[in-house]
């Protein structure tokens, strides 16, 4: 992997003082998925403000940039890029991680059930909630997704550091995305694996869900062990070199 | 000689402002009207929101709503129903119709989500509210498909029985029409097994607790209540309307999904059930209406984009129930869908329904409009999850 990515780094290098001399050659067969872009295309913009700025309110920049794409190809919008305004990238993340043989139809409708299903519990406890506790209860779906995968977020993970013939766990600060990517996991398994058999997905979620926001349920509980983990392993925090 | 029955005082216009006061402060929306009664229901109320009063709302549906507004009217503890122009055109004609000529039979069509059912049950509703005895099939689909047990009927050699769907239908016709049950006299008398039979003069409700009861004949005492209230629909001395509204009517005829014991197909005519509801449709007899409803989701063998009448029934379908009187029924006016969408965003009554911060914009209104194609059923789907 690391090779490619540096192959591409040059490449993109190179493209950058050869763009004068490339050519906008497409072949007559373009293969879409999988492709590599020859570098003269460019990244579509799929935000609709940027096209409402009127000709007067642009920037030098920004007029330079439309003059460009008047020139040059773009390269093809893939299939989950929208310019809806319920457009949520780490709903889509989420949904991408779900899907299974690539069926994406089904993955993005059990999410839209899970975030219904959570939404009428929540609805249903307001309602029977008395006066001074109706003003704590979410009701928003998505803010309740979302709290709820902060809540499962790690702060700090484990690396397998091999050190003198053996193998140690050592804490290692995580990035953004692999945070996210481990909360995201921990829930799709969690819910796949440690629930009764006959319960329909949507639900499992949607009960893991609404745990996780009020930072109870397994989920947590996994996050919490491993930052246990993280803090018994302590001492060995030097092998770590970056 | 018209028949004159007593027309239930409803009161309309008086009662509300007395009923508007209680509970909420608002009586002011564009799109909830205080007017619950149907009668009283004009023009002036279309694409409002009325309330079914809830003493009312288990009695006079217990079957018969769409499942995904019964999930609804649970959450957000009330029944409200749109007012829209096929129910209030049906409702009108119900009112000026002259019951002493054979019934009129009025069938709802639209495509897939338009309101049908809604419409269907706001005019049973109306019926209900005028004292008409209302005989509601929920889905006619239901009982040409999915039945586990099918037994041979004793009445008549070739037919067979479903006792299932029959008596859970008549447990939930006790619940729509008690009050009708003690005082209809039955005018024939029926044997069910040697020991067992029900004399001439005895009340509805004993044949009806009998089908409950005796799982087995269930099939043949529907087909009895049908019967007698045929007959007796039209009668002079303490004569009432009967409303046969039939929901998804197209079932009745075409193919059912049924085997007999030799895997051989079943046509609809040899079910019991089937048999005698399409006597009910024919228009041979006299004081009351006909009200049924297309319906292609539940429907055997019929492509998805099939809608008009003409496709659905089939010509056998047609042939029986012309003449009718055709009610198209469209998706959302404008009108329509913003009395919809306010409904949905509606906080004062703490719905909580439409959540999402950007569906409460412009921007997310118009693209509700593009994504809906104002089709109600689908802008109650996307709704539910933002």
């Amino acid at each position: 992997m690391a090779s490619t990515s540096g192959l591409r780094t040059t490449l993109s290098k190179m493209a950058a003082s050869l763009t004068g001399l490339l050519k906008p050659w497409t072949p007559r067969v373009l293969l879409v998925r999988w492709s590599r872009y020859n570098p003269y295309y460019l990244e579509p913009e799929p935000r609709k403000e940027v096209y409402h700025i009127p000709e007067t309110e642009l920037t030098p920049e920004q007029k330079e940039e439309r003059e460009l794409k008047s020139v040059r190809p773009i390269k093809a919008a893939t299939n989950s890029v929208t310019s809806s305004v319920f457009n949520d990238p780490v709903l889509s993340k989420f949904v991408n991680m779900m899907m299974k043989d690539g069926d994406k139809i089904i993955a993005k409708g059990i999410i839209t059930q899970t975030l219904e299903n959570m939404k009428r519990k929540q609805v249903e406890k307001y309602h029977k909630a008395p006066e001074g506790k109706k003003a704590e209860i979410e009701c928003n779906p998505y803010a309740i997704f979302h709290q709820a995968l902060e809540n499962c977020k790690p702060v700090i993970g484990l690396a397998s550091i091999q050190k003198g013939g053996k193998f140690y766990q050592v804490p290692i600060p995580l990035t953004d995305n692999r945070r996210r990517f481990l909360a995201m996991k921990w829930m799709i398994t969690e819910c796949r694996d440690n629930k009764h058999r006959r319960t329909l997905m949507y639900e499992k979620l949607s009960q893991e869900l609404l745990a996780a926001f009020s930072k109870e349920g397994n989920v947590v509980k996994r996050k919490h062990e491993l930052h246990k983990m993280a803090e018994s392993n302590r001492a060995y925090a030097h092998y770590r070199w970056w | 000689p018209s028949l004159t029955l007593p027309n239930i005082p409803s009161g309309c216009g008086q009662q509300q402002e007395a009923i508007g006061m209680e509970t909420r402060p608002e009586t002011f929306s564009i799109f909830r009207t205080q007017e619950n009664d149907p009668a009283c229901q004009s023009e002036q109320h279309l694409g409002q929101y009325y309330t079914v009063p809830p003493s009312h709302f288990h009695t006079v549906f217990p079957h018969g709503l769409p499942p995904r507004y019964q999930q609804q009217v649970k959450t957000f503890n009330e029944g409200c129903v749109m007012v829209r122009q096929p129910a209030l055109e049906l409702i009108s004609h119900l009112k000026r119709a002259d019951y002493s000529k054979p019934t009129l039979r009025y069938l709802l069509y639209g495509v897939k989500g338009s309101g049908k059912t809604m419409s269907l049950c706001h005019t049973v509703h109306y019926c209900s509210t005028q004292g008409w005895l209302v005989l509601h099939i929920p889905d006619a689909h239901l009982w040409v498909k999915n039945c586990k047990e099918l037994l041979p009927s004793s009445y008549h050699a070739s037919r067979f029985d479903q006792p299932i769907q029959a008596s859970n239908w008549l447990r939930n016709f006790r619940t729509t029409n008690e009050h009708f049950l003690s005082k209809i006299k039955l005018r024939q008398r029926y044997v069910w097994t040697k020991r067992e039979s029900t004399e001439e003069g005895r009340p509805l409700g004993e044949l009806v607790d009998m089908g409950v009861s005796r799982v087995k004949s269930s099939s043949d005492v529907v087909g009895a209540v049908l019967k007698e209230l045929r007959l007796q629909a039209g009668g002079t001395e303490g004569g009432f309307r009967l409303a046969v509204a039939v929901d998804g009517v197209n079932g009745l005829w075409g193919r059912t999904t049924l085997k007999k014991e030799d895997k051989s197909p079943v046509a609809p005519e040899e079910l019991t059930l089937v048999h005698n509801l399409r006597k009910m449709i024919n228009n041979d007899w006299c004081g009351g209406a006909v009200i049924a409803t297309l319906s292609q989701t539940g429907s055997l063998y019929a492509p998805s984009s099939a809608y008009l009448p003409q496709e659905l029934l089939g010509e056998e379908g047609f042939d029986s129930m012309d003449p009718f009187v055709p009610v198209p029924v469209s998706l959302y006016s404008e009108k329509e869908f913003e009395s919809c969408y306010l409904y949905y965003l509606d906080h004062i009554h703490f719905h909580h329904w439409l959540q999402h911060p950007h569906s409460q914009t412009e921007e997310g209104k118009k693209e509700l409009i593009f994504l809906s194609n104002r089709n109600p059923s689908v802008l109650e789907r996307l709704c539910a999850f933002l």
